[in-house]
C-alpha cells in the first residue's frame, strides 16, 4: 500500500517533499481517474502520496499593478467567479469540464498534468504566465512554456511545489479563446486556440497566437509572431497566406479516438484564419 | 370517466428523487463476494492452455467446466457460450469469474492467471455471411425493366452505444435448492430461461427478480442473460451470495452495441416516381449472430420509410466478424434504415431536380396501401395533418429557404417515419404467447402480475393507471411491484414497443373480467394472447402483416453549422407523433424527448468505432452523448389516432421516438453546408470533407 | 490509514480510515447513503454528486483526504430541507424523471446552481447541468422543472 498524507500548511508540504518522494494531489480530478482501480477499492497510486488540497494558504487571487496572483490551490470555480481574472481566463474556465469538477479542479493541476489538451494552457501560454515554484530552502519563478517539456513533463523538482501563478497585466484590443471539443461541454478538446492583439494607431503593436493539442505541447512562437508586429493591419491582412503558412509546419497533430489528423490541421489554420478576419474587421 | 391521458404523478418520482430507491448496486446481502471476469486479450484464436493460480481460501474460479447445462446463452440464434471453451472469437471474450470477498485480491489472482494462445487473424471485413434474407412485392426486380432511370446511392450507419447511466450488473443468492438473480433487466423471463437451461434446473429451482433499472434501451434485453448465467452457474456452485456488477469501462468494451449497417439502394425511376426499390442491406453482427436477424429483419421491413413504394427487391446479410457481439437498441434495426431511405428519397427528388417536399407528400403511406411485405396499413393514417402541423409551428417552409443561402450555415431538417409496433411477423402468436395475470385482493385492491419491467419509461405508472381507470378505483388501490419470476407469469420481454399496446391490452381484459366479478372476495384473473384475426404473417416469404399496427412520427430539428470548426448546434426540435392514444400525455412526452435526443445523437454526436477489432471508445469520456448544453428545448404534438386492439387505443411510443432523428439532423446539416450526406454520425471530421469534396 | 473527521449531512462523523478511498465508496460503504450513484467513476456523469461546502462535486473524483474538516450534503442529507420538497415536486411536475439513475445528481446539481443564482436563464440551468448526463429525458423537462422550481421556491434560495 502506499504511504499518503494531507498537507494542512504550505511549510508542512515543503517539509515532507524535503524528505520524501511524493507525487501531489491538489483537486485530484486527474489524479483521481488516471490511477483510478476499482469500485470500492482505494485508488491505485502508483506512488506516494501528498494531498495538498486542504492548504488554505495557497487558495486566493489577488492583484497588484503588473500581475494577478492565482494561488495553486484555488478551484476553478473561485477564479471564474473572481472580479480579478481576466475575460480570457473566465472563458476557458467556463469551457472546461463541468461545475462539479470545477468545484475541485485548480489551474495548477491542469499545468501539473501538462496534457497537450489541457485547455488552460492555451490560454496561460499566451499570456505569458509565469509559475512560482518553491523548495524548503529555495524559491524560482518560470515562464510556463519552459517548465512543460513535452507530454506530461514538467521540470519539477521532487521537493518543489507550484505555490502560484503570475499572470502578466497585458493590455489587448481583443483577445479570445476558442475550443474545439467534440461537444458543447464537458469534454476533452479536439483542438484548442486563443489570440490576442494590440492595435494602435492601425499598427500591429502586440500579436499573439496559442494552439493547443495539434503538438505535443502548446504551440506559440514568438518569433513568428514578432515577423508581424509593428506592421499596418493592411499589410497584416495582405500577408495572412504567409502567416498562416508559417504556422502550418508546426502543427502535427495526431490521430486519435477523438478526431482525425486532417481535421485538427485544418481547423487550425481555419481558427488562425478566422482570428486574421477579426483583426481585419474590427 | 376522466381522460386517461391526462398525466399524473410518477409512482416512483418520490423514491427516485430522494435517493432511497434501490439500483442493483445499492443492494447488500450479508457475507457477499464478489465477481470479476477474466477475458481474451486476443481476438481470434484458441486457447491452448490456462493456469490457474492456487487460490487462497475462501476465492473460486468458475468456468466452462462448472456449467452442468448447456454452455451457451439462450437468446434467439444460441450461438454464444457461457464462458468460452476454447475457442476465441472476439477481443474480451469472457473465460472465467473470478470470486471472493475482496477485490484486490481478485484482481490479483487474475493477473497471476496465465493463458497460452494461439492467436489467429481475425475477421473484419463483412464477408462471412451467415444469415441472407430476400424479399420482394409486386413486380419486384422487373420494375427496373420499365425504368427511364436508374438512381443510385451508399448509406452508412455506424456503432451506437446503449449508455444507460447504469451499467449492467446482477446479485445472485442461494435459496435453498434455489438459484436466484436480482438485477437489472428488462426481460425477466429471457434470463430465467436463459439460467434454465445453463444450470440444467428445474423450472421451479430458478428465480428472477427485477431490481430498479437504471436505463436500458435494448442494452439490457439479451446481454443480461450471458452475465446471469455466468453468475447463477457461480451462485450454484459457490452457495454464496455474489454480485457482478460491470464497471464502465468493462461495460463499454463488451456489452452489445446497434449494429453498423451498410445500405445499397437503387430506384427504378418511371415517369418521375420511384416505379421500383432495390435495396441490399449488410449488418456487422459481431462474433455472434445472437439477435441479429431479427434487428436485420426489422431493418428490411422498414425499406420503403413511411412511404409506399409498389414494387421492391429486398435483400439483406448478417456478416459475422472478431468484433463484439451488437444486439438489442431502441429501433432494433429501423434506425439504420430510416436514416437511409429518408436520405435516399431526398436525393432521389434533388437529382429529378423536383422539390424534395413535394416529392416525399405525394408518396407518403395512406390508409389500406400495401405495406412493403404487401401486408395493409389498415388504420387511417394522418401524416398528411402531421407534416402540415410540423411545417406551421417549425416555420420549416421558410427557414429551409433562406437558410439554402451558402453563407448562412444554418439548417433544418425534416424526417417522416413509422414503426411497428410489438414483434415482427407472428413472434407474439408464435414464440412470446404473453400471460398477465390480476389479482382481486381480499382488501379491494387488484394486483397486476406481469413481468414487464419499468426501465425509467413508466411502466408502474401507465400499467396502474389502466387498472385503476377501468376499476374506477385509487391508483393507490392498484398493486404492481417489481416483476419477480416466482410470482408473475410470463407476459414477455419489455422490447419492441409492445408493452403498453400488447400487455396493456391483455390487462385491460382481465381488468374487465375483475370488474364484473368484483363482488367477489379473492381471485385471479388470467388472460393469454390471442392475435387479431386479420393478422396474417408468413416469416419464410416476408409476406403479410409484420405488425399488427404502425405508430407514425415527423421531426424537424434546426441546426447551426460553425464554419471554422464545422461543428453542430443544435438549435431547436419540433415533433409530431401518432403514437396512439396517450396513456398519460407528459410520460408520452418524456419519451418523445429522451427518444429523440438517442436518435439525434446517433445521427451526429454519438462516434463510436473499432480499429481491428478494438473499441476505441471506452469510457464516457470518449463515447460523446449530449449533455444538457447540446440539447435544445424540444416541443412535441400528439395525435390522437386510437388502435382498436390497444388498451384505449394504445400503440408503441417508446422506439418511434427514436428512429426520425438521425435523417432530421442529417439532413438539417445538408440544409446548412448545400451538400449532401451519406452516412452518420455527421461528425464535423465528415462535414469537412463534405464542404471540401461533397456533392451539392 | 488516518483519522478523518467531517460533517455529514448536519452530524459530524469521524473515521479511521485509508485516505485514498474515493468519497464516494466511503458514503456507499461505510454510511450506507446510496443515493449518490456510480455512473462512470471518472467524473463524467454527475451520478455521484453531492455537495462539499455547499457546492456540487463528484464524489468518484474526490479522496477521502481533500474532505477533513469539511462539510458534506448527499441527497440523504438534502431531502430532508425544504428546498429539496419545493426541486422535488417541480421534477414530478414537470416530468425530469425517468430511469431515476441521474435523478439525486440533477437534483444536487439544481440545488448547487440555485443556492448561487436563485433566478437562472435557460442556458445558465443547460450550464449548470452538463456535468450530469442523462441517457433517458433529453434534458429537456429536467431544465423546465428547474425553471419551476426556481419560480415556486421565490425567496427560499
Ligand atoms: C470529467 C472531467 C472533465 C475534464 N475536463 C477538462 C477540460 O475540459 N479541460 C481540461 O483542460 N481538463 C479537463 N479535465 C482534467 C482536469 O480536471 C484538469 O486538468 C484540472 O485542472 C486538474 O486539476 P486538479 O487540481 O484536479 O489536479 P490533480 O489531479 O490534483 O493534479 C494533476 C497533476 O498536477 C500535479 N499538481 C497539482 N497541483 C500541483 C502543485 N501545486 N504543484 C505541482 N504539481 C501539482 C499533480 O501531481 C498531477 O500530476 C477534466 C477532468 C475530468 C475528470
Ligand atoms: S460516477 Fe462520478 S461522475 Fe460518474
Ligand atoms: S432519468 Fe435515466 S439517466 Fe436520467
Amino acid at each position: 500500500m502506499v504511504k499518503s498524507l494531507i498537507a494542512k500548511s504550505l511549510n508542512q508540504a515543503l517539509e515532507a517533499l524535503d524528505n520524501h518522494s511524493y507525487q501531489i494531489v491538489a483537486g485530484g480530478t486527474d489524479m483521481l481517474i488516471q490511477n483510478r482501480s476499482h469500485t470500492g477499492m482505494p485508488i491505485g497510486y502508483k506512488q506516494d502520496i501528498i494531498y495538498i488540497n486542504l492548504i488554505d494558504e495557497l487558495n486566493y487571487i489577488k492583484e497588484d499593478k503588473e500581475n494577478i496572483y492565482i494561488g495553486a490551490n484555488t478551484r476553478l470555480e473561485t477564479i471564474l467567479e473572481s472580479d480579478i481574472t481576466p475575460k480570457i481566463l473566465k472563458d476557458v474556465i467556463l469551457e472546461m469540464a463541468s461545475p462539479a469538477i470545477r468545484h475541485t479542479a485548480t489551474l495548477a493541476g491542469n499545468i501539473g498534468n501538462a496534457s497537450p489538451a489541457g485547455d488552460s494552457l492555451v490560454v496561460l501560454y499566451l499570456l505569458d504566465c509565469k509559475l512560482e515554484i518553491k523548495s524548503i530552502n529555495n524559491t524560482r519563478t518560470v515562464f510556463l512554456k519552459d517548465f512543460i517539456t513535452g507530454v506530461r513533463k514538467i521540470a519539477l523538482n521532487n521537493n518543489e511545489l507550484i505555490t502560484k501563478l503570475i499572470i502578466p497585466k497585458t493590455n489587448f484590443t481583443n483577445i479570445y479563446f476558442r475550443k474545439v471539443g467534440p461537444r458543447l461541454s464537458d469534454a476533452i478538446s479536439k483542438l484548442s486556440f486563443a489570440g490576442g492583439y494590440l492595435i494602435e494607431n492601425n499598427q500591429i503593436k502586440d500579436l499573439r497566437i496559442a494552439l493547443g493539442a495539434v503538438y505535443i505541447t502548446i504551440i506559440r512562437s514568438r518569433e513568428i509572431e514578432k515577423e508581424f508586429i509593428g506592421i499596418t493591419v493592411d499589410e497584416l491582412v495582405e500577408n495572412k497566406e504567409k502567416l498562416i503558412k508559417a504556422y502550418e509546419p508546426l502543427i502535427k497533430p495526431i490521430d486519435d479516438q477523438r478526431s482525425n489528423r486532417n481535421y485538427r490541421k485544418k481547423v487550425a489554420l481555419n481558427l488562425i484564419k478566422e482570428f486574421i478576419s477579426k483583426i481585419e474587421e474590427a | 370517466m376522466k381522460d386517461i391521458s391526462k398525466s399524473i404523478n410518477k409512482v416512483d418520482n418520490e423514491e427516485k428523487i430522494s435517493g432511497s430507491a434501490k439500483y442493483t448496486a445499492d443492494i447488500k446481502i450479508e457475507g457477499m463476494l464478489f465477481a470479476m471476469t477474466l477475458r481474451s486479450s486476443i481476438r481470434k484464436g484458441e486457447i491452448k492452455n490456462i493456469s490457474y493460480p492456487d487460490l487462497p481460501k475462501g476465492y473460486y474460479i468458475i468456468d466452462y467446466k462448472d456449467v452442468q447445462g448447456k454452455n451457451v446463452v439462450k437468446v434467439i440464434f444460441d450461438d454464444m457460450p457461457i464462458f468460452t471453451e476454447k475457442k476465441i472469437s472476439y477481443l474480451y471474450e469472457p473465460i472465467a469469474l473470478v470470486i471472493g470477498p475482496d477485490k484486490q485480491k481478485i484482481v490479483e489472482i487474475i493477473d497471476m492467471i496465465e493463458i497460452e494462445y494461439k492467436e489467429e487473424e481475425p475477421l473484419l471485413a463483412w464477408t462471412d455471411s451467415v444469415l441472407d434474407y430476400h424479399f420482394d412485392k409486386g413486380i419486384g426486380l422487373k420494375a427496373f425493366d420499365e425504368a427511364d432511370k436508374v438512381i443510385t446511392y451508399d448509406y452508412q450507419t455506424g456503432y451506437q452505444e446503449q449508455a444507460y447511466i447504469e451499467t449492467q450488473g446482477f446479485i445472485g443468492y442461494p435459496e435453498g435448492e434455489k438459484t436466484t438473480l436480482i438485477g437489472s433487466i428488462q426481460c425477466p423471463y429471457y434470463v430465467k430461461n436463459a439460467l434454465i437451461q445453463a444450470l440444467g434446473e428445474r423450472e421451479e429451482n430458478v428465480r428472477v427478480i427485477q431490481s430498479t433499472v437504471g436505463g436500458a434501451f435494448g442494452g439490457k434485453e439479451e446481454f443480461p442473460s450471458l452475465m446471469g448465467c455466468q453468475l447463477a452457474v457461480a451462485v450454484k456452485k459457490i452457495k454464496k451470495p455474489i454480485q457482478l456488477i460491470y464497471e464502465r469501462e468493462e461495460d463499454m468494451l463488451v456489452t452489445t452495441k446497434r449494429h453498423p449497417a451498410k445500405i445499397n439502394f437503387e430506384a427504378a425511376i418511371k415517369d418521375n416516381k420511384i416505379y421500383g426499390l432495390k435495396a441490399k442491406v449488410g449488418i456487422d453482427a459481431g462474433a455472434t449472430i445472437g439477435l441479429s436477424g431479427v434487428v436485420l429483419s426489422r431493418a428490411l421491413l422498414a425499406c420503403t420509410g413511411a412511404y409506399t413504394i409498389d414494387n421492391l427487391d429486398i435483400s439483406g446479410n448478417v456478416y459475422r466478424t472478431n468484433t463484439v457481439p451488437n444486439g438489442a437498441f431502441r429501433g432494433f434495426g429501423a434506425p439504420q434504415m430510416m436514416f437511409a431511405i429518408e436520405m435516399f428519397v431526398e436525393h432521389i427528388a434533388q437529382d429529378l431536380n423536383i422539390n424534395p417536399l413535394e416529392f416525399r407528400n405525394s408518396i407518403v403511406a395512406k390508409q389500406n396501401d400495401l405495406t412493403s411485405t404487401s401486408g395493409i396499413y389498415r388504420d387511417p393514417i394522418l401524416m398528411p395533418e402531421m407534416i402540415e402541423k410540423a411545417i406551421e409551428v417549425s416555420n420549416y417552409l421558410e427557414k429551409k429557404k433562406t437558410y439554402s443561402n451558402p453563407n448562412i450555415y444554418k439548417g433544418i431538417g425534416m424526417s417522416y417515419f413509422f414503426h411497428g409496433c410489438g414483434f415482427t411477423g407472428s413472434g407474439e402468436k408464435d414464440t412470446i404467447k404473453a400471460r398477465v395475470k390480476l389479482r382481486k385482493t381480499k382488501d379491494n385492491k387488484a394486483e397486476i402480475l406481469i413481468a414487464a419491467v419499468d426501465m425509467g419509461q413508466g411502466v408502474k405508472t401507465t400499467f396502474r393507471k389502466l387498472v385503476a381507470n377501468i376499476l374506477e378505483i385509487g391508483i393507490e388501490d392498484v398493486i404492481f411491484n417489481n416483476p419477480d419470476t416466482d410470482f408473475v407469469p410470463d407476459s414477455g420481454p419489455t422490447v419492441a414497443s409492445r408493452t403498453m399496446m400488447i400487455v396493456g391490452g391483455l390487462v385491460a381484459r382481465a381488468t374487465r373480467e375483475i370488474k364484473k366479478r368484483w363482488h367477489e372476495k379473492e381471485f385471479i384473473v388470467e388472460k393469454e394472447y390471442e392475435q387479431p384475426e386479420y393478422i396474417k404473417y408468413d416469416e419464410k416469404t416476408f409476406k403479410g402483416d409484420a405488425y399488427p399496427a404502425y405508430s407514425w412520427g415527423v421531426n424537424v430539428v434546426e441546426v447551426e453549422v460553425d464554419k471554422t470548426t464545422y461543428q453542430v448546434k443544435i438549435v431547436k426540435t419540433w415533433s409530431v407523433y401518432d403514437g396512439g392514444k396517450a396513456i398519460d400525455e407528459r410520460i408520452v412526452f418524456g419519451q418523445a424527448d429522451g427518444g429523440l435526443a438517442q436518435g439525434i445523437g446517433y445521427g451526429y454526436l454519438e462516434v463510436m468505432n473499432h480499429k481491428d477489432g478494438r473499441i476505441q471508445q471506452k469510457n464516457m469520456t470518449d463515447y460523446i452523448i449530449p449533455t444538457a448544453l447540446d440539447m435544445c428545448d424540444m416541443e412535441t404534438y400528439l395525435y390522437d389516432n386510437p388502435y382498436a386492439y390497444g388498451p384505449y387505443g394504445a400503440k408503441g411510443v417508446g422506439e418511434l421516438t427514436l428512429v426520425g432523428g438521425a435523417p432530421a439532423v442529417a439532413k438539417a446539416i445538408e440544409n446548412a453546408i448545400n451538400k449532401r450526406v451519406y452516412k452518420i454520425p455527421v461528425t464535423p471530421e465528415y462535414i469537412m470533407e463534405l464542404i471540401d469534396n461533397g456533392k451539392n | 490509514m488516518a483519522k478523518i473527521k467531517f460533517k455529514l449531512n448536519d452530524k459530524t462523523v469521524e473515521l479511521e480510515s485509508d485516505i485514498n478511498r474515493r468519497l464516494l465508496d466511503v458514503l456507499r460503504d461505510d454510511f450506507s447513503l446510496t443515493g449518490p450513484k456510480e455512473g462512470c467513476g471518472e467524473g463524467e456523469c454527475g451520478a455521484c454528486a453531492v455537495l462539499l461546502n455547499q457546492k456540487i462535486v463528484n464524489s468518484c473524483c474526490t479522496p477521502l483526504a481533500n474532505v477533513d474538516g469539511q462539510e458534506i450534503v448527499t441527497i440523504e442529507g438534502f431531502s430532508k430541507t425544504k428546498r429539496y420538497q419545493i426541486i422535488k415536486d417541480a421534477f414530478s411536475e414537470m416530468g425530469g424523471v425517468q430511469c431515476g439513475f441521474c435523478t439525486p445528481g440533477m437534483v444536487i446539481a439544481a440545488e448547487s446552481l440555485l443556492n448561487k443564482n436563485p433566478h437562472p436563464t435557460d442556458q445558465e440551468i443547460r450550464i449548470a447541468l452538463s456535468g450530469n448526463l442523462c441517457r433517458c429525458t433529453g434534458y429537456n423537462m429536467i431544465v423546465k422543472a428547474i425553471k419551476k422550481a426556481a419560480k415556486d421556491g421565490e425567496g427560499l434560495w
